[in-house]
């Protein structure tokens, strides 16, 4: 059956398309030929699948041959049996007959004839061509028809159908397509039935002798074909997958021994999209196929149906995986192939997926899911076609172009070396060929990275190429690996390089035999014997890659260096930019970087510096710090080739904050000095460096600083270097943020010390000037180097961690200054509440208490108020308040006498310009002032009567004095106060007349009250009387001195009884005698503690006799002997006064003499002035208290005033008092003669809002 | 590079927060690099593979070799006993400090 491979393709790639013959009875064909044809392909056709399952296919091509064509005559019932699959799959009979005899005798019997071959599937479609106007024509035609019916339709199945030439009839077109679609149906049941069946039969020989997969495969392949031309891809796909499994089985059987092919011309370029790329029955060998053209050949028509199921993701991925497992497959056989065909194999197979991909799908109907995968597919296609592209370069010395970075090292020194049976020499005359390569190696220098960073190149090669290419030479052992090793000559000429490597390899004895015939002759051929070098290598590679290769674009891209980096930067663009879109974006960055590279070395440096910005930003992004160390000069390089300042000094930056263990010391020294030059040269656009990942900072451990309001401070900070050396900052500042106030925006804060930063921790101390309350945290640190300012966001990693969480260097924000609310720092009060000495130099005492805040350096300020002044003659002294305390207590136990203790701690301090300043030793503790003060008071002092005592005013003797403090460490707090002072006079003095005797000695008592909280003492008083008093027995008004002195305690009182009596003397005088007063001398003496009140002044020394003198004015008045008018109080008309009830006051005035004869003076003769005088706390007087009332001079006129008051309190009080302003007390008698008290009850209870049970 | 393996533990945020060599070859400064570089690269396929699978440990291996996973897994497991041992008694000293 093999033999009929060549038919079987033939016939296979002939038709195309199902095959309905058409049985033309009546020679009605032409006539229906095009409503036929307009059929075609058949709209929808429902088949059932290799499963039983109904499958819709839509538009299925069907071809109608008449059964005389020559295409289904002549055919050999074998041939048909074999290729049965383009036999038709219905049969179409077409008849017409007008007449019914006619049809009973001619027709009925032919067509018995033509049905009865059962495996055709057949229906009759009954042509008439009756005019619709003609219903004779019509009548028979159906009659006709309906007899057609009976002889050949069943109940089973419909046969028949009737087509109207004349009649438009769309429902028969549906009946025949229906009619169609289930022959062809049937028919494809019918044959997949049978393929099934033969295919089964002779899987069931498969390990038999007679098994012969050329018959399997033609069997298998028919089923798929049918199925294809069946428009069931999913079916056809299938059997190609089984029959796949089939030959994988077979070609893995051991025992045979197969050619595995790929030794053709045009083989390398792979033929895995192309299924007519060699006849099959080329590639039969003995009852298989050849592996190599085969498995291609399946894997095209694979991919020819993935295509046309519209999968074309599938077709990538696919084809990534069966060309990984090709080449796997390719690698066993590498020794019988030719030079590299592997490599070069896997290049063109990747490459024309990618092409024939690309052309075909749009990437917008699929899924994200699919799509994703596509493009990844995509990009492994192009990452392999590149490796093994860089592959085929390296080894024809274009190795010096290719980068050693990361991803190429990884890709190539872990892919092997090619393995031929024998590596290719190098041909007769290649020695200019030779000569270009040692000179291309020569001159390729490898490139010195920037900041003279020396790293050892990474390898591209598995292992070194020279020792592998030789010991795959024929000629060569294995033995002698000295000989091989890598003496690239790295300076010189290639000849110096090889004489040098002539004489050590004489050293070595090889077991085979060499010639060294003197100086090698470069010009003839290299002797098998001896070693190739490295250009020889490239040159024979190179020979044997261009017997290799026919793809005459692969070709061209190995022709030049120029034309290899087109072709690799074309891959690795290719392979970026589908990683990017499958997400994977590590593989594309990395890829990215290799674009980079490329582009830098064609000087391209705009479009290099791109790329390699995004690869850092991925390795920098993920912190994977290794990798980045790589890439990151590189762009620096860039940067500033680019002259992009900013961008070449942030890389610095970055550099410098990578690990230490990344650089060498001198590296990292040549960063900084990078940094530090551009700095101090005159940049074009300034913009600040942002080095926070270089330079951090931190608050100093510990509690935060505490600062009060308004106070200036000092803060210290730790700021860490990443700098390798010192380095000069023209200026460092710290922003302070508030914590809980956003408004208060950012306040600047400056460093005060020389800004040399060493490496590692500094610790900087700042100036704070005042702030606001609240807590503040570090912001931004800033600062300068040279002319390039610079921030830094981030704070130290250097301190302890604070949390759990390591990889969290973004602390909670700790506070390092708090400002305190304002609050009192010191308070000021008087040491004594009582009052000093008035018209004395008096200790006053202030205290002034720090609240936990110094007082150092403080000034206080004093301005006293009127009547108060500073005596300055003498010094201010000052003392620990807290002290005197303490040691009475230890006094007590210790036996420290009190005099020791105060002589440490006090002080005398001078007064400049109201000021005085605080000594230190008083600035943490509570201290007392002592001013000496003097209270000013020129008035003199006025006894008052007993009877009815008037209260001291205590306004006349306050005295205030402002206090202001200004402290703080910069004078910047100020504490104001104003204290009030009480002087006062010592004694108190009232009088009163204790008795009036017979003989007109009035007794005049005394009364001295002490004022003051000290011991006083009388030395002496006398009574200086005013004229018309004499002292009884004219005596000089003094006492008896044996009272004295006379010792009054504190608030106590004394009295002192003086005898006066009145001295007759001429009426005239008495009114001039009335100005007059009597006064009190009072000579006394003072004990007292001004730590208590008053004391002894100043200016006495202490324990001296100096007294003092105080001086009271008492008036005395004379008895009214001729009084001229009488003022009489008349009682009450009522019981009693009520608090709240109206009560007329009453008074009768009544002259005594006429007022001619008593005083000629007064003009106002029948006039009298009164005035009612009360207490307005008790009283309220309703009407008017002062007026003019008729008194007619005569002796014995009277009048009554009358006035109305109500009572404002309860009590024996005092009623007003009508006074006549106009007379003079002297010429009035009042009766009651005193003062008197009357009675008032509370008011009654008001039951008014009462309402009765 | 026959027996050593290089051991790297990467956060969610795909930073490397511990890496160790275990394996009895001599470290090469190169290969430590291009371990670094494909293991990098291999978080691209982590990430997909993050979503099918629960496992939380990938192992990237060049060929089929049982003896060299397991004596890499007893390497690790030593290693990690290392860092735990010294997390404990670091708790150890402190509480001690603090007793």
């Amino acid at each position: 059956m093999a033999n009929y491979l060549a038919q079987f393709q033939a016939i296979k790639s002939s038709s195309d398309r199902l095959v309905v013959a058409v049985e033309d009875v009546s020679d009605l064909w032409p006539s229906v030929k095009e409503g036929f044809e307009a059929r075609l392909p058949l709209k929808k056709a429902c088949l059932n699948n290799k499963t039983r399952n109904p499958v819709y296919v839509e538009n299925l091509p069907a071809e109608f041959i008449l059964t005389t064509d020559a295409r289904l005559r002549s055919r050999f019932p074998q041939e048909q049996y074999l290729f049965w699959f383009r036999e038709p799959y219905a049969t179409v009979v077409l008849v017409s007959c007008e007449d019914l005899d006619e049809f009973k005798t001619i027709l009925k019997p032919r067509l018995k004839l033509i049905v009865q071959n059962e495996e055709r599937e057949w229906f009759i479609v009954y042509v008439s061509k009756a005019h619709p106007s003609n219903d004779q024509a019509t009548k028979m035609a159906k009659k006709v028809y309906a007899r057609l019916e009976v002889d050949f339709s069943s109940k089973r199945r419909e046969r028949c159908c009737k087509l109207d030439l004349n009649g438009a009839d769309a429902s028969f077109w549906e009946d025949f397509d229906s009619k169609i679609v289930e022959s062809i149906r049937n028919t494809l049941e019918r044959r997949v039935q049978f393929y099934e069946e033969e295919i089964r039969k002779m899987s069931e020989q498969r390990l038999m002798p007679v098994w012969n997969f050329c018959n399997f495969f033609i069997l298998k392949e028919s089923l798929a074909f049918m199925f294809e031309m069946a428009h069931l891809h999913e079916d056809s796909l299938r059997e190609y997958d089984e029959l796949e499994l089939c030959y994988t089985e077979t070609v893995n059987t051991p025992g045979k021994q197969r050619d595995f092919g790929g030794l053709e011309q045009g083989d390398d370029q792979a033929a895995l999209l192309k299924p007519e790329f060699k006849p099959l029955s080329q590639i039969v060998q003995d009852d298989s196929f050849r592996e190599f053209e085969f498995r291609q050949y399946l894997f095209a028509c694979q991919s020819k149906l993935l295509f046309k199921l519209g999968r074309p993701v599938e077709v990538v991925a696919r084809g990534y995986s069966f060309i990984i497992s090709f080449s796997k497959t390719l690698a066993l056989h590498e020794k019988f192939l030719p030079f590299c065909l592997r490599e070069v194999w896997v290049i063109t197979a990747c490459l024309a997926i990618i092409s024939s991909i690309s052309s075909i799908y749009d990437g917008e109907l699929a899924a994200p899911d699919i799509e994703k995968e596509f493009y990844r597919f995509q990009g492994d296609l192009y990452s392999l076609c590149r490796v093994k592209f860089m592959r085929l370069a390296y080894m024809i010395g274009y190795g010096v172009d290719i980068e050693k970075s990361s991803v190429n090292s990884a890709s190539l020194s872990m892919l092997p070396w090619p393995k031929p049976a024998v590596w290719p020499s190098i041909p007769a005359d290649a020695s200019a060929e030779v000569l270009a390569k040692e000179k291309m190696i020569l001159q390729a220098n490898p490139r010195m990275k920037h900041f003279n960073i020396q790293r050892k190149p990474l390898p591209l090669e598995p292992s070194s190429l020279l020792r592998e290419a030789n010991r795959r030479r024929a000629s060569l052992s294995v033995g002698n690996v000295s000989e091989l090793l890598d003496v690239r000559p790295t300076d010189g000429s290639g000849l110096d390089g090889y004489q040098r490597f002539s004489p050590p390899s004489k050293i070595y004895a090889s077991p085979m035999p060499r010639t060294y015939s003197g100086p090698v002759n470069f010009e003839s051929s290299v002797s098998l014997d001896r070693p190739m070098r490295l250009s020889e290598i490239h040159v024979a590679a190179e020979h044997a890659l261009n017997q290799t290769i026919t793809d005459p674009d692969l070709l061209k891209s190995l022709s030049s260096l120029e034309e290899f980096e087109k072709k690799y930067m074309e891959l690795t663009k290719g392979a970026a930019d589908n990683y990017h879109h499958s997400w994977w974006r590590r593989h594309g960055v990395v890829l990215d970087g290799e674009i980079a590279a490329l582009y830098f070395k064609n000087g391209n440096y705009d479009l290099a510096a791109k790329s390699y910005e995004k690869v850092c930003a991925l390795y920098a992004g993920e912190g994977w710090q290794d990798l980045l160390a790589e890439v990151l000069p590189n762009l620096a390089e860039c940067q500033k080739i680019l002259s992009d300042e900013a961008g070449y000094l942030s890389s610095c930056v970055r550099l410098l904050s990578l690990e230490n263990g990344l650089f060498l010391t001198k590296e990292r020294q040549a960063f900084q000095s990078e940094v530090v030059h551009l700095a101090h040269s005159e940049m074009e656009h300034p913009v600040p460096l942002d080095v926070s990942s270089l330079i951090t900072f931190s608050g100093n451990p510990g509690p935060p600083l505490e600062l009060c309001d308004g106070d200036p401070g000092t803060l210290s900070v730790s700021v860490w270097s990443g700098f390798p050396d010192d380095i000069t900052l023209e200026s460092l500042n710290l922003t302070l943020m508030a914590t809980f106030n956003a408004d208060e925006g950012v306040k600047t804060i400056n460093s005060s010390d020389a800004h040399i930063l060493k490496p590692g921790r500094n610790v900087i101390t700042l100036d704070v000037p005042p702030q606001k309350p609240g807590s503040y945290v570090l912001g931004v640190l800033t600062g300068q180097i040279g002319n390039l300012g610079f921030r830094s966001h981030s704070f130290s990693k250097g301190g302890p961690p604070d949390s759990d969480d390591f990889m969290s260097y973004e602390k909670p924000t700790r506070p390092v200054l708090k400002v305190l609310k304002p609050r009192p720092l010191v308070d000021i009060a008087a040491a004594v509440s009582s009052a000093l000495l008035m018209n004395e130099i008096q200790w006053l005492g202030l205290i002034v208490k720090p609240i936990k805040y110094s007082l150092k350096g403080a000034l206080l300020s004093i301005d006293t108020g009127p009547g108060l002044m500073i005596d300055e003659s003498h010094m201010i002294e000052i003392d620990d308040h807290v002290k005197p305390m303490e040691d009475k207590v230890h006094a007590d136990e210790l036996d420290i006498t009190k005099e020791n203790a105060f002589s440490t701690v006090k002080f005398k301090l001078v007064l400049e310009n109201g000021k005085v300043a605080l000594p230190d030793w008083a600035s943490d503790i509570t201290t007392v002032l002592w001013f000496p003060v003097r209270a000013i008071d020129d008035r003199m002092a006025v006894a008052a009567s007993a009877d009815c005592p008037q209260r001291q005013s205590v306004v006349d003797g306050m005295r205030t004095i402002a206090l202001k403090l200004e402290f703080g460490a910069f004078c910047n707090q100020i504490f104001e106060r104003t204290i009030a002072v009480h002087f006062t006079d010592p004694f108190h003095v009232t009088t009163r007349v204790s008795d009036k005797c017979n003989d007109g000695t009035l007794l005049l008592q005394v009364m001295i009250h002490s004022q003051v909280k000290a011991t006083l003492y009388l030395h002496d008083a006398w009574l200086h009387l005013q004229p018309g008093f004499v002292h009884v027995g004219k005596a000089n008004g003094r006492p008896v001195s044996g009272f004295f002195p006379l010792v009054i305690s504190p608030s106590s009182t004394a009295g002192i009884l003086f005898s006066v009596c009145i001295e007759s003397m001429p009426f005239g005088d008495q009114t001039e005698l009335l100005q007059t007063q009597s006064i009190l001398n009072i000579m006394y003496g003072i004990s007292g503690d001004r730590t208590n009140g008053a004391h002894a002044p100043a200016s006495l020394k202490s324990g001296s006799n100096d007294k003092l003198h105080f001086k009271v004015a008492i008036a005395l008045q004379r008895p009214v002997l001729d009084p001229c008018v009488a003022v009489g109080f008349i009682p009450f008309s009522s019981d009693c006064l009520r608090v709240g009830q109206l009560v007329s006051m009453k008074w009768r005035v009544e002259r005594l003499k006429d007022m001619e004869a008593s005083n000629p003076s007064s003009s106002c003769n029948d006039e009298v002035l009164y005035e009612v005088d009360a207490n307005p706390e008790i009283w309220m007087i309703a009407g008017r208290k002062r007026g003019h009332i008729s008194l007619s001079n005569a002796r014995g006129s009277r009048i009554e005033i009358i006035v109305t008051c109500m009572p404002l309190i309860s009590g024996h009080v005092r009623p007003p008092h009508l006074g006549l302003p106009g007379l003079g007390d002297e010429n009035i008698s009042c009766n009651p003669a005193g003062p008197h008290l009357v009675c008032v009850l509370p008011p009654t209870l008001s039951s008014s809002y009462c309402t009765p049970a | 590079m026959a027996n050593t393996a290089c051991f790297i533990i990467v956060s969610r945020n795909d930073i490397p927060i511990y890496e160790a060599e275990v394996g009895s070859a001599m470290k090469k400064e190169e290969a430590a690099q291009q371990h670094q570089f494909i293991l990098h690269a291999a978080l691209d396929i982590v990430e997909d593979l993050a979503w099918t699978t629960s496992a939380i440990l990938m192992l990237l291996h060049d060929s089929r070799n049982e003896d060299g996973i397991k004596s890499f897994f007893q390497e690790v497991q030593e290693l990690y006993i290392k860092v735990t041992f010294c997390y404990y008694l670091f708790v150890f000293f402190v509480s001690e400090y603090f007793a």
